[in-house]
């Protein structure tokens, strides 16, 4: 199997139809030993049915899953070996903490003594010593999420699949566990597939993020290159928000285009290979690439426009402004001394490698 | 309490006060009577009536022990037959769902005394089930199903059905389908899972089973006056003959005293049991 050594999860071609309706289309992708990859998608778009078919309590229609280079596409769930953590947790509650966490290795047939070790060992990597006692309902929703993760760390699984784990968590709670997961990840090398519908957790945990929609693969990219390179309008809209702008491509010259959006909206953008004149292209730009400053400074992509709404977030502010050229666009700053009001005339300036084009109407 | 509250439950208050609390207190009260030659009574404060009962081997284990042995056996018959009942229409859905619950519940919209008699259309000596049994030629006679306490049992087991079935269904369906799979993620086949997860998780639904089937099995009376045999010794309807047929109030009320007693004892002890196992993780406290 030449797969083995590099890939410890292969999903390839998996579909799972309930009747006529598709809900996984044709999904691979790979997981590689130590490697964080999140499936990133919003809800119905098949990401937590695919990670159910890994650890097999979902029977795929088609395709083949396979776990450190064996096929076990249809192996019932307790012969896989993969950790999972529900997205409620799914703890025992007739079992205490220490049962919860050993109630695999007591199935396994470990000594008592091996049993003892490895449940104090999770128990100090969870943060969960003192507890072990305790009974679920006895616990906070980040202990409960502890205790799920624990158990699943117990059996040293090959690998470890998570379902939204952290989704029933208020937010201060859920980014501390984030960047403890990420942490722990990281340490123990442990290979992870972690199902989320939460941008900001797949793009701050991840090496890899695969995005779904509609039962397929929209895009699988490091986090990086999903935000700064959507290449497609899905991912960019799901993935932060984006100003779209339809327009023709209307010179090309060394390093530049122009793109015409509408009658007196013009951008120039750093040119790509594939643009020629006459193209129809919808451009695509980052709200927090847009430089905002009170007078004109004669440079490219320069514009006025008005300030129509505001939205304060703390750090970062959101403006929408209307162009004079009648579109509305998003811009974000970064909050700082320089304050606006509603009806505020401003100048904005984009460099032309802020921009990303799609193209449209192929043909 | 707040004054609405009060007026919510005055209703039911009053009614239970007239219906239960005034006759248990006048049975209570009737209970220490004195029975004056197997005719009336004579109101009085003796304890004879207990001494009676209390003070003789055979009414406490022919008759006390033997309703409970029999009420305990029906009713651990049901809860063993309606919990394969209940795992299988928790696992149906639609319409499937709605048939099978419908089917469990049909004997409680058909009278008893109706139901009864169905029965033994089916149990007696020339009933169906003997002529099937006959002409499959697993018998060469007639077995007698009815009015011995086979059929009492039969029946017993049978009316508490339902409720069983339904109160196994309500904690099947009331557990978390992740637990089950979060088993199985760690190893646990099928059969550990249901025995180490599921099963453990009814026991709310099991106890509360037991308690509803138990309390109607042990108080029975229609079921052996129809299909018991002619000297049965269940408590329900010794208190019937006492009260009606040897016109022995005080007696009877005596006994009805000791029932209720005994009752609530296996009750509690059982409830001491389940808790200690089980439910005492699994209620909500702090």
């Amino acid at each position: 199997m030449t797969h083995a050594l590099t890939q410890s999860i292969w999903v390839d071609g998996v579909a799972k139809k309930y009747g006529d309706v598709s809900v996984v289309d044709d999904v691979s992708f790979d997981v590689r030993p130590g490697e964080f990859v999140s499936l990133l998608g919003p809800s119905g778009c098949g990401k937590t049915t695919t990670l159910r078919m890994i650890a097999g309590f979902v029977m795929p229609s088609g395709g083949r899953v396979l776990v450190n280079g064996a096929d076990v596409t249809y192996a019932p769930p307790d012969k896989r070996n993969v950790g999972f953590v529900f997205q409620n947790y799914a703890l025992w509650p007739h079992m205490t903490v220490l049962e919860n966490i050993t109630f695999g290795l007591k199935l396994r047939g470990r000594t008592s003594t091996a049993i003892r070790s490895k449940a104090d060992e999770v128990l100090g990597i969870t943060g969960l010593t003192g507890f072990e006692g305790r009974l679920p309902r006895q616990l906070s929703g980040g202990q409960q999420q502890r205790v799920a993760l624990a158990r699943a760390l117990a059996l040293d699984p090959a690998l470890l699949l998570m379902d939204e784990p952290l989704s029933n968590l208020d937010r201060a709670l859920r980014i501390t566990m984030r960047r403890e997961l990420k942490q722990l990840q990281s340490r123990l090398n442990m290979t992870t597939l972690y199902v989320t519908h939460d941008q900001e957790e797949a793009l701050s945990m991840s090496d890899r993020v695969v995005i779904m929609s509609g039962g397929k693969i929209a895009r699988i990219a490091k986090p990086r290159e999903i935000y700064e390179d959507p290449r497609s309008e899905f991912v960019a809209d799901f993935v932060g928000n984006t100003n779209f702008f339809d327009g023709r491509v209307v010179e090309v010259a060394d390093d530049r285009a122009v793109v015409q959006c509408g009658a007196s909206l013009k951008f120039a953008v750093t040119r790509e290979d594939s643009i020629s004149v006459g193209q129809q292209v919808r451009v695509l730009l980052r709200p927090e690439r847009i430089r905002v400053k009170n007078r004109p400074e004669a440079r490219e992509n320069e514009l006025s426009a008005c300030i129509e709404m505001i939205e304060y977030f703390g750090p970062t502010i959101r403006y929408t402004a209307k162009l004079q050229s009648g579109e509305n666009l998003y811009i974000e700053t970064h909050n700082t001394s320089q304050d606006h009001v509603i009806d505020d005339q401003i100048w904005i300036e984009i460099e032309p490698k802020h921009f990303r084009l799609l193209h449209r109407n192929k043909a | 309490m707040r004054a609405g509250v009060v007026a919510f439950l005055a209703p039911s208050l009053v009614l239970l006060t007239i219906f239960v609390l005034i006759p248990l207190g006048w049975v209570i009260r009737i209970s220490f009577n004195e029975n004056v030659g197997g005719a009336y009574m004579r109101s009085a404060w003796v304890l004879d009536n207990y001494i009676q009962f209390l003070g003789s081997t055979w009414y406490l284990v022919n008759t006390l022990w033997y309703t409970v042995y029999i009420a305990f056996f029906a009713t651990v018959l049901s809860a063993l037959l309606a919990y394969p009942v209940a795992l299988y229409i928790a696992r149906s859905t639609g319409f499937q769902k709605s048939i099978l619950m419908t089917l469990v519940l049909s004997p409680l919209l058909i009278g008893l005394v109706t139901l009864v008699y169905g029965w033994i259309v089916i149990f007696r000596g020339g009933g169906i089930l003997n002529s099937l049994l006959i002409g499959l030629g697993v018998y060469d006679e007639p077995a007698q199903y009815m009015w011995n306490i086979k059929g009492v049992v039969i029946l017993l087991v049978y009316i508490g059905m339902p409720y069983m079935t339904m109160s196994l269904l309500d904690s099947i369906e009331r557990i978390n389908p992740f637990l089950a799979e979060a088993a199985r993620n760690v190893g646990a086949n099928r059969w550990t899972t249901f025995w180490k997860i599921t099963f453990p998780l009814t026991m709310p639904g099991l106890y509360a089973g037991l308690v509803i089937v138990f309390t109607l099995n042990f108080a029975a009376f229609a079921v052996p006056l129809m299909v018991g045999p002619d000297e049965t010794r269940m408590i329900g309807l010794l208190i019937y003959k006492e009260a009606l047929i040897n016109n022995n109030l005080p007696f009877a009320s005596s006994i009805s005293v000791i029932m209720i007693a005994a009752s609530s004892v296996t009750i509690i002890g059982l409830g001491y049991l389940f808790n200690k196992m089980i439910l005492n993780k699994l209620e909500a406290k702090k």
